[in-house]
């Protein structure tokens, strides 16, 4: 990265983390919401983006970092920094015993396998009784949204850092590569399971640390909305309109996704869903590499670039 | 075994003993052993369905075998695919594998992936670009784009990136022109005289031994012949079998 781009990045970041002193609540509020977000489209990055492996298990990271903070906290009255430790084992523990049997499969199968998994995980919270059934629990409330706001902006922030380092690492190196041609990455001594199971279990470390922050910002947690699939679809939408494989896409993709639905919800309510479709076509139509495959083409090609996606691929 | 092998001893850079291997149960490799001196190239051939390719994947350790493999003093039986390429024993494998979305120069560069010596690397790098002249006019391009020959000749520098001690060349006719075969061929000599001990596995038998020290000749999962690899040319049995003579 260039000086002027390093100083860019910061000052965003610094425009970012004064949001509470010069925004609204409801700017706060929204922006704890679209950070959150964006850590989870970061962890997903990780797995999706760069080892190319499309999971659509990471909601069940999400719960499992949520229940974590809800059990250790409300169950045996611990604090809540424990409870993120706990839901970070938890997810760790799940990325690998299901990582090893689930990361064999490829493409279709992997997504498919990993989708059942939060409904399995529904299922099973549900009948749980240290993580309250299916009535769920209600964590003790501490009304500090700038505090929230911090945190969750600190976990992209260490999210973002982590990728920067994986992209100039061995280590990152070896999923580009388990991405590009998985079997090439095995006979070039890669070691496919180890690093595969890695990637998994580090973007699930991601997800659950957003999920413990979002479950005692809202104080009230059930299994519907732990593993909610939804929030899976989002996170990699927001991924991929953003730019997969990318150090900021995700980020971009995250906030300003956020921005646009938040709009459409206030001006045209009841049919927002069906104009945030409209933007995610448009967006996988004209720019199928996300953003920053975009912006680093735009200045090149100009608007022969969408002309040329859509040739690409005969629509 | 027959020749100056034989004469002068040596110990073999990889010796195979009674190995055997399969998929889910089902035997394919039975009792096989060979050697490979250093520096050597010696040629793997067999039709179709002989074993050859399970052969290697045993001894790149992405199959798990019976039997022993010794590397350089070390017993690979047991080892992991990573850990086995550590030791410097590298595959270009079957369809090549390459990064097709990466360019030529980060493919040889994926190569060194495990290399920590960073200058050897670069060395090394000038090196194989002299080898490959070809590869050094499309060093930007990627690596998909370009003919089979040169996505083999791309699959073999990698390999060379990896600086092994034994390189494994799977299948590298497979779909490509006589005359681009014959090039390949010549580099894999010039790989030779490097001093890179070539296994070539190959189901064109006369070219693979017209241009090895030694041959063994698979059938059915086991290793029917052995010997010189001019010898193998001339012996009636794989002439009336392979070389349609």
């Amino acid at each position: 990265m260039k000086a002027w781009q390093i100083g860019m990045v910061l000052a965003a970041l610094l425009l970012l983390a004064g949001v509470p002193w010069y925004g609204s609540d409801v700017l706060v509020q929204f922006g704890i919401n679209a950070l959150l977000l964006a850590v989870l489209a970061q962890g997903w990055n990780i797995i999706g983006g760069y080892t190319g492996y499309a999971s659509f298990g990471n909601s069940v990271f999400y719960g499992l970092g949520a229940y974590g903070v809800a059990i250790a906290m409300v169950q045996w009255q611990l604090p809540f920094g424990v409870g993120m430790v706990f839901g970070v084992v938890l997810a760790v523990v799940f990325a690998v015993l299901l990582g090893i049997p689930v990361l064999r499969l490829k493409g279709h199968y992997f997504a498919i396998a990993t989708l059942a998994l939060s409904q399995v995980m529904t299922a099973i919270v549900s009948n749980v009784g240290l993580a309250g059934q299916n009535i769920g629990l209600v964590l003790p409330p501490l009304n500090n949204d700038p505090l929230f706001y911090e945190l969750s902006l600190g976990l992209l922030t260490v999210a973002t850092l982590t990728i920067w380092g994986l992209t100039r690492s061995r280590f990152g190196f070896g999923l580009i590569a388990i991405r590009e041609n998985e079997e090439g990455a095995a006979v070039m001594g890669v070691n496919t399971t180890l690093y595969k199971v890695l990637a998994f279990a580090l973007s699930g470390v991601f997800s659950a640390l957003a999920g413990g922050i979002h479950a005692y910002w809202i104080t009230f947690l059930d299994p519907d909305s732990a593993f909610d699939i939804s929030l899976n679809v989002k996170m990699i939408i927001m991924a991929v309109f953003g730019g997969p494989g990318t150090v900021l896409g995700p980020i971009v993709g995250a906030l300003s996704l956020s921005a646009i639905s938040e709009f459409l919800s206030s001006e045209v309510t009841s049919i927002a869903g069906l104009f945030f479709g409209l933007v995610i076509v448009a967006a996988v139509v004209l720019m199928p590499r996300g953003l920053a495959d975009m912006i680093r083409r735009l200045r090149k090609t100009g608007w022969r670039y969408f002309s040329e996606n859509i040739r690409a691929h005969r629509l | 075994m027959s020749g100056p092998a034989d004469l002068i001893p040596r110990t073999p850079l990889l010796k195979v003993a009674n190995l055997g291997a399969g998929y889910g149960g089902m035997p394919v490799l039975h009792d096989v052993s060979l050697e490979v001196y250093p520096a050597e190239m010696v040629a793997l051939v067999g039709s179709n369905g002989a074993g050859k390719t399970t052969l290697l994947r045993a001894l790149s350790r992405m199959l798990p075998c019976s039997g022993s493999i010794v590397l350089n003093g070390h017993e690979l039986a047991g080892m992991t695919p990573d850990q086995a390429f550590g030791l410097g024993l590298v595959q270009v494998p079957e369809g090549r594998q390459l990064f097709d979305r990466m360019t030529v120069q980060d493919n040889l560069l994926m190569g060194s992936y495990r290399r920590q010596d960073q200058a050897a690397v670069n060395r090394d790098l000038d090196k194989i670009y002299t080898l490959f002249p070809r590869l050094t006019e499309r060093r930007r391009q990627l690596a998909g784009s370009m003919s089979g020959g040169e996505q083999q000749m791309c699959a073999m520098a990698r390999a060379l990136m990896a600086a092994p001690v034994l390189m494994m060349v799977d299948e590298m006719s497979l779909g490509l022109a006589p005359v681009v075969v014959q090039q390949l061929m010549e580099v894999l000599a010039a790989i030779q005289r490097d001093g890179v001990t070539v296994l070539l596995v190959e189901q064109d038998v006369q070219l693979a031994l017209s241009g090895s020290d030694r041959g063994y000749v698979m059938e059915t999962g086991r290793i029917v012949h052995h010997g010189q690899a001019r010898d193998l040319i001339d012996d009636p049995a794989v002439q009336q079998a392979y070389l349609g003579l």
